[in-house]
């Protein structure tokens, strides 16, 4: 008899917990709209899709890493080098084929990234950290190098028009920015791949359990070193956005990208043990970090009371998925 | 009876975990300054009983009385402190920690600093006739030195009880003969010891009395003198072989794997055959080897020399993909930790390894998965609610059909069960044996490992005994009796 | 154990792996010798030893954290907040040692959250100490609107920049708190029950020791060791810097590490730990006194991270392998 209602309660704090994030979202959205209309203006609008941007690529690649009990903390390296690069090829090979050997040098990079940690036998999120991150110092050194720390200017350094960079930047096709769509193609590809694909269920078995899908035949060493690939590839997508937005492009970008896709994945709801999650909550996570700004500074909270703001949503986030793994 | 000399008498004492009975009434009555032997099979309660007794485990109900003293809930460190040490199989000691500080563990402000612990530590190895320099790191040490540091450890408590679990796995015939000698000591001393052990040549070299369990009950509690070794085995095996079991199947052909070599740090030349539609057993105690060959064969683990031939033809194995190629399957020992991914769905546990089979240009085939878990659920009889039941909810059996069906739907020549029915309640016990009368029956080779002795006699068509990483006997479970292969197999 | 370790040609692996960091030091004095650069001045000496000064006392606390099979992410924005916090208050007209105290006890406060969430809760150390980080790095940039702040009291300059004996006073606290942190862990029931849980957690919980609070206690002592080297950083510089970064954390843990203080946890110590900073910061200082461009600079060192980080791994994993 009394147990009846608990369950009931407790499902209901089960379902609650499942989708946190959407209720925070919805919340936000009606009570920034009642406080300030201006939230709701077409010009608002926007702006919150162009500040879809750099970050939800790189969140949409670390989803794949975090989903399959990993962790790459290379991405500000990455981002860098790639942006480095890619302009730097520009005026050598043209802009999409330069474009196209960034794209390549991100999933390449990865693939580094990935075969270290397997050589090593690193297969703790604790030791990826350590080691990606050693990773993202020589990536970045490698761009200064290159560049000689200086930083570079698509807008007025070279002789070409970049349209694509600037159809990236700015355009719009229908109601949507340009690189709004390539946000929403990567997504629709790359929720297929998760959901449909056997490459992408044997992420998930890897991150559930990595000995159990060793021993259940899933190849969770090739595994690891894809994830890091998919996600080298997402980060270099993510920096060409990156440096169509800027127009000044310095070597060390990619500050805090990291910290923030991380943070973005996270927010989501895909667990940091790994084997839970999807691109899908990751959208929910970015749109949360973007919205959230937005808001802030719509409401006029000052910039880094905002950082705090996010510090402690980071930190609730990790709290909470590590009370619901400990429950369930 | 006179109970002044005894030290520690325990009532009735019962214990269950989620679906098993681990203890049912169990009573034992142990003497001051007597070796105390417990036997019995893996799995019937001894572990149990000398976990509560420690404070590990809370009893359900029951009494226990140790040195005059009632014992409700105590903890480890309580139970220590009164008196009572356990020594465990796999040692209870920090690897990183010198011996002398492992000996005074916790105990730093008491004794007073560093150099008075290496002292008295050095006192207490002395006094055992140890000579292990107390400064030496744990994981430094062989198995006999652990167990000498364990042993001080014990004293240093003024111990009046040691119990000491399955002491002589991976001592040397030497370092067990002065294992005896020290427990000899200790018995004029006055110390009493609890000895567990499989093998019945030590419990009738050391022990004045012993006590046998089987199945969470107490089965006997004799002197030695009044117990022939037959009889204990019989007692320890008990129940006769009756309906428990299936009939077993006779479908084994020609030889469909020959294992000509495997050679690792604890194997040393393994080689036999496997013949199709034969279930073969492997018997041996715990930490033989019986887990390691079987992950040798199925490339889970690396080897130094790997040579087996599967239909005649050479196979490398590298890895478990490869030995999943070459048709062979493995139910891993532990299925929560190697077997099952615990907050995936029935369905996600039973597809994982046909993943790649029921995929079209890397697509999975979604009605096919369906068909799949419900088709295994179906066959199996696996008592979930739907196919997305998180396995992690599911009873230990249901669990453990998952796993068997994820390797039926793959259907390998050679399926290797590595401990089917541990942890496994008697109904679904039965299921289990009639799948894997089924396999066989169909053609295909079973290796089945377990700890219970009459279950491999019942279900294999030829058993072989390992002993310390070798391969000791070969036998017929249906001509040799119970007993000879248990002699094999304890060495 | 032994035999296993060097049956899979682990003698080399094992030497390295005790002795690496010292070998390069000597390496690295050698080579000295025989170039033409400035490295044998005392002023060289001195910006070297003031340079590993305040990561070394980081260290020391990160220390504790790894022994206790930990690690700490969050203490460069706790190093960068204490040291505005000592120069906010003492601006604002509070006496400079009761500033210096509280901008401590800032840390500790953020140990203990770290404690609480790690230990209490079981989080994941790492992870829950980078998302404090950040946190604490949004903190310091509200108290300062993300500018630089200035002690305006000259007193406070002279806390880190003045000499004693001849000694740095910056390096004289990384000495004092090196040898009080190397007692503590040496000779006191705290230190040595850090390293049971350290090195196996469950049977230090049977042998009756507290390991929620050691634990719990590791951690605010790592929180305090990075205020202690923020208010000294700032004393240094005369400026609180509000940008820490994740690199000042992730350089500490692998110093650490690169000392011979293993993720494993349950070994190590403050040696160890200022062994492996040191040779980090020699390198740095003799890459730059042999005029290497620092851009190649940060890649010898990110290539030493991942070699060093990734031979600790494949230790442990042939270890694992072999057993």
């Amino acid at each position: 008899m009394t147990k009846q209602p608990r369950m009931g309660r407790q499902a209901a704090v089960d379902f609650l917990m499942e989708y946190l994030v959407l209720f925070v979202i919805v919340a936000l959205v009606i009570v920034t709209a009642i406080v300030e209309p201006r939230f709701l203006s077409a010009q608002n609008f926007t702006n919150l899709m162009r500040q879809f941007g750099p970050l939800s690529f790189v969140a949409l690649g670390m989803t794949f890493i975090i989903v399959g009990g990993f962790i790459d903390l290379s991405v500000p390296g990455m981002i860098s080098i790639v942006a480095m690069v890619t302009l730097s090829l520009v005026d050598v090979i043209g802009e999409l084929p330069a474009m196209f050997a960034g794209l390549v040098l991100g999933a390449a990079l990865g693939f580094v990234n990935g075969t270290t940690l397997m050589l090593a036998g690193a297969n703790t999120q604790a030791k990826a950290l350590f080691i990606t991150f050693g990773m993202s110092q020589i990536y970045r050194s490698l761009a200064l190098h290159l560049t000689g720390g200086f930083p570079m200017n698509w807008g007025t350094l070279f002789e070409h028009p970049m349209p694509v960079t600037r159809a990236l930047s700015s355009g719009m096709w229908g109601p949507l920015s340009i690189s709004f769509w390539v946000f929403l193609f990567f997504l629709l590809v790359l929720y297929i791949f998760q959901s449909k694909t056997a490459l992408g269920r044997a992420i998930t078995y890897t991150g559930g359990n990595l000995t159990a899908a060793e021993l259940g035949g899933i190849p969770t060493k090739r595994v690891v070193v894809f994830i890091y690939t998919l996600c080298g590839f997402m980060v270099a997508v993510g920096a060409i956005v990156l440096f169509s937005r800027v127009s000044v492009t310095v070597p060390t970008v990619g500050t805090f990208f990291e910290r923030d896709a991380i943070m973005a994945v996270v927010v989501g709801g895909t667990s940091l043990t790994g084997g839970r999650g999807n691109v899908l909550r990751t959208v929910m996570g970015v749109s949360l970090v973007i919205l959230m700004s937005n808001c802030m500074n719509l409401l006029g909270v000052q910039t880094h009371a905002q950082e705090v703001v996010r510090g402690a949503i980071l930190v609730l986030a990790i709290w909470l998925d590590h009370r619901r793994h400990a429950r369930g | 009876m006179d109970n002044s000399d005894v030290i520690l008498s325990v009532q009735n004492v019962n214990k269950s975990f989620p679906g098993v009975r681990a203890l049912t009434d169990a009573c034992i009555t142990v003497r001051k300054g007597t070796v105390h032997g417990v036997v019995g099979e893996n799995g019937a309660g001894k572990s149990t009983l000398m976990k509560i007794l420690s404070g590990v485990h809370t009893k359900d109900s029951g009494t226990i009385v140790f040195d005059g003293q009632t014992v409700e809930n105590t903890t480890p460190i309580q139970s220590i402190r009164s008196g009572l040490s356990i020594i465990y199989q796999e040692f209870n000691l920090v690897n990183t920690l010198t011996v002398g500080e492992n000996i005074f563990l916790g105990r730093y402000a008491e004794m007073n600093g560093m150099r008075n612990i290496h002292k008295n530590a050095r006192e207490l190895l002395d006094s055992i006739g140890s000579k292990i320099d107390t400064h030496k790191m744990v994981s430094d040490l062989s198995a006999a030195e652990k167990q000498m540091v364990e042993i001080s450890k014990a004293l240093s408590f003024n111990s009046k009880l040691i119990i000491m679990d399955e002491p002589s796995s991976s001592l040397t015939a030497d370092e067990l003969k002065q294992l005896f000698v020290l427990i000899g000591d200790l018995r004029k001393k006055g110390v009493t010891i609890i000895y567990i052990s499989h093998k019945l040549d030590e419990i009738f070299e050391l022990c004045d009395t012993v006590t046998i369990i089987r199945d969470g009950k107490v089965i006997d509690t004799k002197p030695i003198a009044e117990l022939t070794r037959n009889e204990m085995i019989a007692k320890m095996i008990g129940r006769e072989i009756e309906n428990e079991y299936p009939e077993r199947p006779h479908a084994a052909g020609e030889t469909i794997m020959n294992v000509e070599t495997i050679n690792t740090r604890k194997l040393k030349n393994i080689a036999f055959e496997l013949k199709k539609g034969e279930i073969l057993g492997f018997v041996g105690l715990v930490g033989a080897g019986r887990t390691e060959i079987v992950r040798a064969i199925y490339g889970a683990d690396k080897a130094k020399e790997l040579k087996i031939l599967i239909n005649g033809r050479k196979v490398k194995i590298k890895n478990p993909r490869d030995g999943m190629r070459a048709g062979v399957g493995l139910l891993p020992e532990d299925r929560k930790l190697e077997g099952l991914v615990l907050p995936f769905s029935v369905q996600a546990n039973v597809i994982m390894s046909s993943l790649w089979r029921i995929s079209k240009f890397g697509f999975v085939n979604a009605s096919k998965e369906k068909e799949i878990a419900e088709r295994q659920i179906k066959s199996l009889s696996i008592k979930a609610p739907s196919p997305h039941t998180k396995v992690k909810t599911l009873s230990g059996g249901n669990q453990q059909k998952c796993i068997m069906g994820r390797w039926l739907e793959i259907n390998p020549d050679i399926l290797i069960l590595d401990e089917p029915t541990r942890g496994i309640d008697v109904g679904t016990k039965y299921e289990i044996y009639l799948l894997i009368k089924r396999i066989a029956e169909n053609g295909g080779s079973v290796i089945m490992i377990s700890s219970e002795l009459p279950e491999v006699l019942a279900m294999s068509n030829r058993v072989l005994t390992i002993c310390e990483g070798r391969i000791s006997g070969e036998f017929n479970p249906e001509t040799d009796s119970a007993h000879t292969i248990m002699d094999a197999a304890i060495g | 154990m032994n035999q296993n370790v060097q049956a899979v040609g682990g003698p080399a692996l094992k030497a390295l792996g005790k002795q690496k960091a010292v070998v390069a030091i000597a390496i690295m004095f050698i080579v000295m010798i025989f170039t033409d650069s400035n490295f044998y001045t005392p002023a060289n000496f001195s910006n070297l030893l003031e340079a590993v000064s305040t990561n070394a006392i980081i260290a020391f606390g990160v220390t504790l954290a790894v022994i206790c099979k930990g690690c700490d992410l969050s203490v460069g924005s706790v190093m960068a907040m204490s040291g505005i916090i000592a120069i906010m208050l003492l601006n604002s007209g509070m006496h400079m040692a009761l500033a210096i105290v509280i901008a401590i006890l800032s840390g500790s406060v953020v140990g203990f959250i770290n404690g609480f969430l790690i230990v209490q809760q079981k989080s994941e150390a790492f992870i829950i100490t980078l998302g404090m980080g950040m946190l604490v790095q949004g903190v310091a940039l509200l108290l300062t609107n993300a500018n630089p702040v200035s002690a305006s009291n000259p007193i406070f300059q002279r806390i880190a920049n003045d000499n004693w004996l001849g000694i740095p006073n910056i390096a004289a606290f990384m000495i004092v708190l090196g040898v009080l942190t190397y007692l503590l862990l040496r000779f006191t029931s705290f230190g040595r029950n850090c390293y049971a849980l350290g090195g196996d957690y469950e049977v230090a919980e049977h042998s009756g020791i507290n390991v929620v609070r050691t634990k719990w206690l590791a951690f605010v002592l790592t929180g305090t060791f990075a205020a202690v080297a923020g208010v000294l950083a700032a004393s240094r510089m005369n400026t609180g810097l509000p940008i820490a970064g994740v690199e000042v954390p992730l350089m500490v843990n692998c110093g650490v590490v690169i000392g011979g203080t293993s993720f494993a946890g349950g070994v190590g110590g403050v040696p160890q730990s200022f062994i492996g900073i040191f040779v980090m910061f020699l390198l740095r200082n003799c890459m730059s006194m042999l005029g290497i461009h620092p851009y190649i600079q940060q890649l010898v060192l990110g290539i030493m991270i991942v070699s060093i980080i990734s031979l600790d791994c494949y230790a442990i994993k042939r270890k694992k392998e072999a057993v």
